[in-house]
């Protein structure tokens, strides 16, 4: 298939048109699917006015095609990106823009979209229906253009701390959509933070969910939640159970999440809003179905052979006190190496942490061991705190990014460097 | 917008962020480890030691000036009634924290050398690179567009003027002479821009000072 990248103009909100950059024009950009094992072939074409790249994000994919800033694609040029999916990696994924200093711009322009990698084998019944979420957030100005302040004004400057929040909150490029369900039906959400700031903490009115996937697929079990925090481009999967009753409907709702230093914590913060309405149709409960207790095998990433443990600290925009530059590697690996990464954040803020091009374990977060295991392409580090994750170096050398994934953050320089060779 | 106000009981109190030095020119961009130690001068510490007493930095971050005493440098004291866990500055309350070399709570991820620019150029050792900073304008040599400032009352105007030697050797003091204390200080508050509009030139003065003598001097 072909993407192609190009300013636009969409009626996002009612009543007012907005210039956009978006992906084959249309916000979120058009959904991707593939299944473990195929071969995948994605013409792009770079009609914007800067430099971009696409970032299949948390894809086991190769270095040169993993749309890092590495290699960016000049405005006016094309690059295929090629590629087959690996055995084991069904998920729900997404790609974005990923050039030098720019992406956070470039998504919050619109240039986002999901990458869903699906299984034959999948566990659960395939009469369940799906439903993708693709969270994102924006800022808009009175002539309904995006708010983009200047970056040296307060303004730009408590973007830059706290990340560019939005005020207007986009499930699939729709305010406060409706979803429909019947009364008994399970659902499979795959629910995407696009956002480049904004962390949801995601409660459903009246009922609980099923977690059952985090960012690189299944679990092991579904695990019963009564919410679920998604930082920045973390992904998770969730089975609605339609406990409510025919006609009724529910709400599901960001509440409050405190990620932010006292000096620039937002003044409504702690305001819960509506991501969208869950309606039931007036038809008699559906009948029940019967959910899989064990969803697959999950092979252990063994921390004993971990062959070193890389040290990151993070402070606000800097990780081990230095700013990203792409002519320098900040840690060098073998190839196969299992290592460990042992993130701490010193500041009084969240930060999450992305590894590009492998999936990890979660080992620990301050101290405590992870419950279960999952596969991670991103992890939310919260303020003064630590994550440890142990991770292996399969199959694909080159240079990785590693970074916080507020997107303004990356693009002030809060990432690294990792090669493989 | 933002008025900077030194609480009167605490009029003589002058807390010193001790910092640390790091031999500028080997600490090297290419040590990947934030607290790779480059000042060895085993009378580093102990110097050190003499200027974070007689500086008062334990007024504020514990000990007062008894370097045996328990809390010593570790920050606000959790056993300290709330009203004195913070000083209040206009509607803000800053934190004195934890000057200890711990890891998580204190100063032990952090470079002499940021410590050093802490109490030079005031800038927050959490929101500044470990870079060598060699002019005091924005944008310049290192300093940053848009520093972040130590809140008030902590006195880095006033400590910048030490001389480098003293600024790194209380910075050696702190991350190699006192024992980590675990005293987790809940984050200061401030203005969202950590103070710069109360920083400035005109507020502070400048460092170095200017020529001797000014017009309110004389010889």
């Amino acid at each position: 298939m072909t993407l192609t990248a190009a300013p636009a103009q969409l009626p996002l909100r009612p009543g007012s048109a907005t210039d956009v950059f978006a992906y084959n024009g249309s916000i979120p950009g058009p959904t991707i699917e593939a299944h473990e094992g195929d071969r995948v072939i994605i013409h792009f074409r770079n009609e914007l006015p800067e430099p971009s790249t696409i970032h299949w994000h948390g894809l086991h994919i190769p270095a040169t095609i993993d749309g890092s800033p590495f290699h960016p694609v000049a405005p006016g040029g094309q690059f295929d990106y090629v590629f087959t999916v690996k055995p084991g990696a069904a998920g729900t994924y997404w790609y974005h823009p990923h050039p030098h200093n720019r992406s956070g711009y470039q998504i919050a322009k619109g240039l986002y979209g999901a990458f869903i990698i699906r299984a034959d084998d999948d566990p659960l019944p395939p009469s369940i229906p799906e439903k993708l979420l693709v969270l994102s957030d924006n800022r808009f100005l009175a002539d309904g253009s995006f708010d983009f302040p200047e970056s040296h004004s307060l303004h730009g400057r408590i973007d830059t701390e706290n990340g560019r929040e939005g005020d207007v909150l986009f499930v699939n490029g729709e305010v406060e959509p409706t979803l429909a369900i019947r009364s008994g039906e399970v659902q499979r959400w795959r629910v995407i933070n696009a956002s480049g700031a904004r962390v949801y903490r995601l409660a459903l009115t009246g009922h609980s969910f099923l977690h059952i996937a985090n960012d690189g697929g299944l679990f092991e079990r579904p695990v019963e939640v009564s919410e679920i925090l998604l930082a920045n481009a973390e992904r998770v999967e969730l089975l609605v159970r339609g406990t409510g009753a025919p006609g009724s409907r529910a709400t599901l709702q960001a509440q409050p999440y405190d990620r932010y230093v006292p000096q620039t914590r937002p003044a409504d913060w702690s305001r819960t809003r509506d991501v969208l309405t869950l309606q039931y149709s007036a038809e008699a409960p559906a009948a029940p179905v019967i959910l899989p207790e064990v969803l697959r095998p999950i092979p252990r990433l063994d921390p004993a052979l971990a062959t070193d443990t890389r040290l990151m600290v993070l402070t606000q925009g800097l990780i081990n006190a230095r700013s990203m530059d792409l002519g320098r590697v900040d840690v060098s690996a073998p190839l196969g190496a299992t290592e460990i990464w042992q993130i701490e954040n010193l500041v009084g803020m969240d930060h999450p942490f992305h590894l590009h091009g492998f999936q990890f374990q979660v080992l620990d977060r301050n101290g405590v061991a992870e419950p279960f295991r999952s596969w991670k392409d991103t992890v939310n580090v919260p303020r003064h705190s630590t994550v440890r994750f142990v991770v292996r170096y399969d199959d694909y050398p080159g240079k990785w990014m590693f970074h916080c994934h507020i997107l303004d953050h990356e693009d002030m320089g809060m990432m690294g460097v990792l090669e493989i060779t | 917008m933002t008025r900077r106000s030194r609480p009167s009981r605490r009029a003589t109190l002058r807390i010193t962020l001790a910092v640390i030095a790091a031999a500028l020119a080997t600490v090297a961009a290419t040590s990947g480890r934030p607290d790779a130690p480059a000042d060895q001068d085993p009378g580093a510490v102990l110097r050190g030691r003499v200027l974070a007493i007689s500086h008062g930095c334990g007024d504020c971050h514990g000990g007062i000036a008894n370097p045996a005493a328990e809390g010593w440098l570790a920050g606000a004291n959790p056993k300290a009634p709330p009203e004195l866990q913070f000083f209040p500055v206009g509607p803000f309350k800053t934190r004195a924290r934890n000057l200890t070399p711990d890891n998580e709570t204190g100063l032990g991820r952090f470079s002499e050398r940021q410590i050093f620019n802490a109490l030079r150029f005031g800038l927050r050792p959490g929101e500044t690179p470990d870079v060598e900073i060699t002019s005091s304008t924005p944008g310049q040599g290192n300093f940053p567009m848009n520093p972040k400032y130590l809140a008030p009352p902590m006195p880095w105007p006033s400590f910048r003027h030490m001389p480098d030697q003293e600024l790194r050797d209380i910075a050696a003091y702190l991350k190699r002479g006192v024992k980590p204390v675990r005293n987790p200080v809940p984050d200061s508050e401030g203005p969202p821009d950590f103070w710069a509009s109360e920083y400035t030139p005109e507020k502070v003065g400048t460092w170095p000072a200017p020529a001797f003598p000014t017009a309110r001097e004389t010889r």
